[in-house]
């Protein structure tokens, strides 16, 4: 039984009269402790599975099954209670509350949940020991995102789910964002999951899902996955 | 310039798009052009129904109302005035309302063709015993149109009718009683013999005389007073309204309870009097203005100093007219008293010359009598004589023969003594004969004896034959001695009866005599008796006479004192003729009618509220346009920025912003200025229809205030809208394209006071933090909060400081619960009359006299008309008036050498402690005083001044003509009692009840509950779509924020908290400074709305602080409930995906 299950997932948007199918029948399974990354071109439908995962957003028909649990059967409630024990998201653009220091933003993540790290050792963990009580815009991009991870990771989440961390980025920014990432999946045995159009840097991973036209094309695990260092791209 | 198409096609995809922020601004401008076109149409509504109502109803322009009336040649006089169109004679008094033990007091008015009357119900009059009532008659009576009402009223037309009455008494009654007395004299007639039965009949009449003419009296007393209606039984056909009584107010009578319930109207010729009460004049093309219009007032005001101009004139005429009619009366009544007193006089002579007839006649028969007195009495005295010399006669022969008789007596001594010397001698020889008879015996016996010795025998025969010649001697002895017996008693029985003889001669005489005596006695004791009677009856008729002329003196003296009385009469006619002082002609318009007048300074009130609502509501409209739409370019940041690039200038590109905002506001500015026209006014009316009877209320499209209002609005919204996208526009395309630069994170100065930011937890933190970034928002929400509490707070703010008008004015500032208003020119003891009558009431507690008059008070040009109060005592004073003084809140002495002055009165005319202002009396008297202080009053104006002062001033005597009474806590309706009471003495012309006064103004006062509504419902809207929309902008702003925590995991009600939190404390925030600003904008309407009579309190109950604060956070909820389920409805991933 494997610890995440996408079966059968079908998503459908109505715009108006038309009918977009943005996953139709997306079948795939993630390992405990996995670094995934998933690619695929734009409107392949990884966002929205990766929405669905993260219990923003709702299945038209099909099971999602994480740790046991059908999150396509939960309640709106249930949803936000899975989004704020057992989620971490970290976003294209960082989503820092701009009004917030670093630390703070983080705060506002661990406040909210039961197991949580202290949000000091987070900021020290994601490098940022200096820059704690500085406000986002006070920041880099790069240093933005490693606020995001940080109130990702302090959660204590099952699952960190990453859409396209590096699309704001430039690429050594990026790729030290993808380091530690790739840190906290081996260091915490997190379960991550990356989206990226890069499919470049896919070989970081331990398993890469393909999207194409709303389903999950191909599932291949790789059993050598490389340090970020060594990708170059 | 051509506006692309494409950009008008993307103005209204835009509307489409962002309907919400487009109803917003749609709804400002709605709420902005509604509240300023209603509120200001609403006072030129009132205005116009009126104006239309009056003309219907042609309402006069000007009133002339003169102390004695007015005539006809007043009349003609008053048409020859420039822009004198109609003139109307008409009449009205007050008369009372009889049913059973009801009485109501009601205006009695005639129907003419001005100040017509609206018929609600029935028909009109066709007779002089129908009438009209209004529909509160016939609720508070109980009756219904069919049913017959009992009026009484007197006529009581001012000095002139007393003055009749007075004539009419002094003439009439006086001389009709000289009469009769005088007729009652002239039945007597004195007779011959000074009967008594006449005299008798005299008294009879004189009494008769007295007694009839007293019913005369009461006859004349009350046929005197005339009623001034011809018809005192009405039926009652139909019910009206009528134009003169629009307000609650009905005035004040002297009758009854003093107040005045009702009017009725009656036929002109239902009406016993000459003079017309007022005049109404309808000015020439007065139809071409508007009532109470600047215009309208100039014309009135312009043809009253025309009038004035003749006032003098007629009131002159008339003085002089009634004048001369008086003395006209008075010199016929003086003439009929003189022909009467001529008549009565001669009368009087006449009885006194029969009075004095009877007299002479009576000492006539008197003379008679003593004259038959006089011969009887001589005839008496002749027979008298006569008896007298016949007894004189008598005595004479009585004497002869008394002297005979003595002489005779002696003779009848002599003869007796020779009787008895004979008789001795008889005797002697008796005893001799005796002797010798015996001794012859013894010599007879011795010779008889046998044995007798012879010798001796014949001695004895010797001595025998010797004693026998012895006794023969003796025997002729005594025989000549019996002769001469006889003889001699012959010659004295002869005497004797001679004498006898002459005795019985002079006792028949005598007897003779005393018969005579007798009869004379008996004749003169008749005589006597009967001149006795006589001179008894005589006697009888002078007192007869005598009393009969007691009674006519006592007549006299009483016909004297009449017509002395009669005469007193005409004197004091003559005095009043004097006495009738110049009329009085007071020239009115319509603002001196009490109902017109108000209303048309409640317009002006809502005049003035008109102009302060509409301010907070453009306010609001442009602070929350300016947020939406700065909003709106910011969401539009790069699509401007495009456009730039593309080349579009900036007109193309703000066009859109600009249909769009501009749309929102035409659109809600019609839709607005259609509702409130036609809503605001009618529902302010409603609720001044309460006060105000008036048949039809018309709205009216308000061109001027409308197109005022959309541009005010217009200017508002798209001003706003300009500010912010020529903002936009400032900056380069390159920059327009990037995203703008989030709002940067700062520390707050909180943060440094570290002592308590440690102490917030983290979402307090957050909150405070995001209060400081969003300035604009913080600003427009406590502007929002702030405007709503303070609209509510100032909206019962105005209840309470209106309804503490009344208590403050009468139980603070005065504190007694009567006044007594006494008639002018009352002496010291009616004054005391009245204050015993009062005195003598247990439940009376103080009596305060005073001296009141009304006046006006100037300084530099304002002038305000005054109530002038002196009290007689200032001590006493203290006890029904409180003066305090404004700033010190301490009790003021009434100085000798200042005046006080009340609060609004020295706002009025601007004066301070210190200046001296003018006080001009209702004589025109203009003094020059100082203020020494300035008292708290609520209502009306007071110059207090002390009594020395006054005296000083104006060189003249303190005379009471105010009592103010204060009981021990009488109800109403004992207080009405005593006031009745009090009504009824002649002394006292009119009493108001505090109480009273309170109760019919906290009815007016009540309606205000409505102001309070509208304050209340305009204040929740205000605040409902300025948090509503507050809330949306800063849902929008913050949309990726509130997408974050959500994806955070925040629950709903979390992610409202979040939010919330701020609003609640910046409502917080906007309650508090809204009760700060509610306390002042309370002041400031109540500045704005204050009427010059009355001064506001400035106070605010604490429970409508609760109240505003209540009512604020009950629309803050409902806007957080909007806010929760906004919340609930962000989509996430939406949110996210985009860049900012």
């Amino acid at each position: 039984m494997p610890y995440i299950e996408f079966k059968n997932v079908c998503k459908e948007y109505k715009m108006g009269e038309i009918i977009i199918k943005a996953l139709d029948s997306a079948n795939f399974s993630i390992e405990k402790g996995e670094l995934v990354v998933i690619v695929g071109p734009s409107g392949a439908g990884k966002t929205t599975a990766l929405n669905i995962l993260g219990g923003m957003d709702q299945v038209t028909s099909g099971d999602v099954i994480v740790d046991n649990k059908n999150i396509a059967k939960l309640k709106n409630k249930e949803l936000i209670k899975y989004r704020r024990e057992d989620i971490g998201f970290v976003f294209q653009f960082y989503n820092l509350v701009q009004n917030l220091t670093a630390i703070e933003n983080v705060e506002l993540a661990t406040q909210i949940c039961k197991d949580s790290i202290d949000p000091s050792e987070v900021m020290d963990k994601v490098g940022l020991k200096d820059r704690k009580n500085n406000f986002p815009s006070q920041l880099s991009g790069g240093e933005q995102q490693r606020v995001a991870i940080a109130r990702a990771i302090a959660k204590n989440p099952k699952l960190l789910l990453c859409d396209e961390p590096t699309g704001a980025l430039d690429y050594k920014t990026g790729k030290q964002i993808l380091k530690l990432l790739q840190d906290t999946a081996r260091k915490e045995n997190m379960t991550v999951l990356i989206i990226t159009h890069n499919a470049a840097i896919a070989p970081m991973a331990d398993k890469i899902i393909r999207f194409k036209n709303g389903t999950a094309e191909s599932c291949e695990i790789n059993n050598n996955p490389k340090p970020v260092e060594e990708i170059e791209w | 310039m051509k506006i692309k198409k494409a950009l008008l096609k993307d103005s209204f995809k835009e509307i489409k798009a962002s309907y919400k922020r487009f109803i917003s601004i749609m709804l400002m401008a709605l709420l902005g052009v509604g509240f300023f076109a209603g509120l200001r149409a609403t006072s030129p509504d009132m205005v116009n129904s009126i104006d239309s109502y009056y003309k219907n109803q042609n309402v006069y322009d000007i009133e002339v109302v003169s102390t004695l009336g007015l005539t006809n040649e007043d009349i003609e006089a008053l048409k020859q005035i420039e822009n004198v169109g109609e003139v109307y004679g008409t009449y009205s008094q007050d008369g009372l309302v009889k049913d059973g033990e009801k009485e109501t007091v009601t205006k009695i008015l005639t129907l003419d063709d001005v100040n017509k009357p609206v018929l609600i119900e029935g028909t009109m009059p066709q007779n002089a015993s129908e009438c009209l009532v209004e529909e509160k008659f016939l609720t508070d009576n109980n009756k219904k149109i069919g049913d017959t009402i009992q009026i009484e009223s007197k006529l009581e037309m001012a000095e002139g009718e007393d003055l009749d009455e007075l004539v009419q008494e002094a003439s009439g009654n006086e001389s009709e009683e000289v009469s009769q007395e005088a007729s009652a004299n002239e039945k007597e007639e004195v007779s011959q013999e000074a009967s008594a039965n006449e005299t008798e009949e005299v008294s009879q009449e004189a009494n008769n005389g007295t007694s009839e003419t007293e019913p005369e009296e009461i006859a004349t007393e009350t046929s005197d007073e005339q009623n001034y209606l011809k018809n005192q039984t009405l039926k009652i056909v139909g019910t009206v309204e009528s134009p003169l009584y629009i307000s609650r107010e009905r005035g004040t009578s002297r009758l009854g309870s003093g107040q005045i319930n009702s009017y009725i109207y009656v036929t002109k010729d239902n009406i016993n009097q000459e003079v017309y009460t007022e005049i109404y004049i309808k000015l020439k093309n007065s139809d071409e203005y508007k009532t109470s219009t600047n215009s309208y007032e100039k014309y009135v005001e312009e043809t009253k100093n025309n009038i004035e101009a003749i006032k003098e004139e007629r009131e002159n005429a008339r003085y002089q007219e009634l004048i001369d009619e008086a003395n006209q009366k008075i010199a016929e009544a003086e003439e009929e008293l003189n022909s009467e007193r001529q008549k009565g006089e001669s009368q009087i002579q006449e009885a006194e010359q029969k009075i004095q007839d009877g007299k002479n006649q009576i000492a006539n028969a008197e003379k008679e009598i003593a004259q038959n007195e006089k011969e009887a009495n001589s005839k008496f005295s002749s027979s008298q004589s006569q008896i007298n010399s016949a007894k004189e006669a008598l005595t004479k022969s009585e004497k002869e023969y008394n002297s005979n008789k003595a002489t005779l007596e002696t003779v009848f001594k002599e003869a007796e003594n020779q009787k008895k010397t004979l008789q001795e001698n008889i005797e002697n020889v008796n005893t001799s004969l005796e002797q010798v008879n015996a001794s012859y015996l013894e010599l007879t016996e011795k010779l008889e004896m046998k044995d007798l010795p012879e010798e001796e025998k014949l001695a004895l025969e010797k001595s025998k034959t010797e004693l026998e010649t012895k006794k023969s001697e003796l025997e002729t002895t005594k025989t000549t001695l019996e002769k001469n017996l006889t003889e001699l008693e012959n010659k004295v029985s002869e005497g004797k009866q001679e004498l006898k003889q002459a005795s019985s001669k002079i006792q028949s005489a005598k007897l003779e005599i005393e018969k005579q005596e007798k009869a004379l006695q008996t004749a003169k004791s008749q005589t006597n008796a009967q001149i006795a009677s006589a001179k008894q009856e005589l006697e009888t008729s002078k007192q007869e006479i005598k009393s009969g002329e007691e009674d006519l003196e006592a007549s006299k003296l009483e016909f004297n004192q009449k017509i002395q009385e009669a005469e007193g009469k005409l004197i004091d006619a003559k005095e009043e003729v004097k006495k009738i002082e110049n009329p009085v002609w007071y020239i009115l318009d319509r603002k001196q009618n009490s109902g017109y007048s108000s209303f048309v300074q409640d317009t002006e009130s809502i005049e003035n509220l008109s102009l302060v609502f509409p301010v907070v509501f453009f306010a609001i409209a442009i602070l929350v346009s300016l947020t939406s739409m700065t909003r709106m370019v910011e969401e539009q940041r790069q699509e401007i920025g495009t456009l730039k690039a593309l080349g579009y200038n900036k007109f193309q590109i703000s066009i859109k912003y600009i249909i769009y905002s501009s749309l929102a506001c035409i659109i809600g500015g019609i839709i607005g200025m259609n509702i409130g026209f036609q809503l605001l006014p009618r529902i302010i009316w409603d609720m001044y229809e309460m006060m105000y009877n008036m048949p039809e209320f018309l709205v009216q499209f308000d061109i001027a205030n409308a197109t005022l209002g959309l541009a005010l609005i217009y200017i508002c919204i798209v001003g706003a809208t300009l500010y912010s996208i020529l903002r936009e526009l400032r900056q380069t395309p390159a920059n327009l394209l990037r995203p703008k630069s989030p709002k940067l994170g700062k520390r707050v100065l909180l943060e440094r006071i570290t002592f308590i930011w440690k102490r917030l937890n983290f979402s307090h933190k957050v909150t405070i933090r995001n209060i400081f970034r969003y300035k604009k928002r913080f600003l427009m929400t406590i502007i929002g909060i702030f405007g709503c509490t303070s609209l509510i707070l100032a909206g019962f703010g105005l209840k309470d400081s209106i309804s503490k008008i009344l208590p403050y004015q009468y139980e603070k500032i005065f504190n007694y619960d009567m006044q007594v208003a006494l008639k002018n020119t009352l002496t010291q003891e009616q004054i005391e009359n009245v204050k015993n009558s009062l005195k003598s009431n247990d439940k009376v507690l103080d009596i305060v006299e005073s001296y009141m008059l009304s006046g006006t008070a100037n300084y530099n040009e304002s002038q305000e008309d005054v109530q002038i109060i002196i009290p007689d005592n200032i001590e006493e004073m203290k006890k029904v008036i409180n003066l305090i003084d404004l700033n010190t809140e301490e009790e003021i002495n009434l100085p000798n050498d200042g005046v006080v002055i009340t609060d609004k009165l020295s706002q009025l005319l601007g004066v301070k402690v210190g200046d001296t202002i003018k006080i001009k009396d209702s004589n025109d008297v203009e003094k020059e005083v100082k203020v020494s202080n300035i008292a708290e009053n609520y209502i009306y104006h007071y110059v207090y001044m002390s009594k020395e002062y006054y005296q000083n001033l104006y060189q003249e005597e303190y005379s009471t003509n105010v009592i103010f009474v204060k009981d021990n806590n009488l109800s109403e309706e004992e207080e009405q009692e005593i006031s009745k009471n009090l009504i009824s003495m002649n002394e006292v012309s009119t009493v108001q009840l505090s109480k009273t006064i309170m109760k019919t103004l906290d009815d007016t006062m009540n309606s205000l509950n409505y102001v309070v509504i509208i304050l209340i419902v305009s204040a929740g809207l205000l605040a409902f779509v300025v948090l509503y929309n507050l809330a949306n902008v800063n849902i929008s702003e913050r949309i990726r924020e509130l997408a974050t925590i959500k994806v955070l995991g925040f629950y709903d009600r979390e992610v409202y908290s979040y939010v919330t939190r701020e609003t609640i404390l910046l409502t917080v925030i906007g309650i508090l400074l809204g009760l700060v600003g509610g306390y002042f904008l309370n002041f400031y309407i109540i500045g704005t709305c204050e009427i010059d009579m009355l001064r506001f309190v400035k106070i605010i109950d604490p429970i409508s602080y609760l109240y505003a604060i209540l009512i604020t956070v009950a629309f803050t909820i409902i806007v957080n409930i909007f806010t929760y389920f906004a919340l609930k409805k962000i989509d996430m991933i939406g949110s996210l995906k985009s860049v900012e």
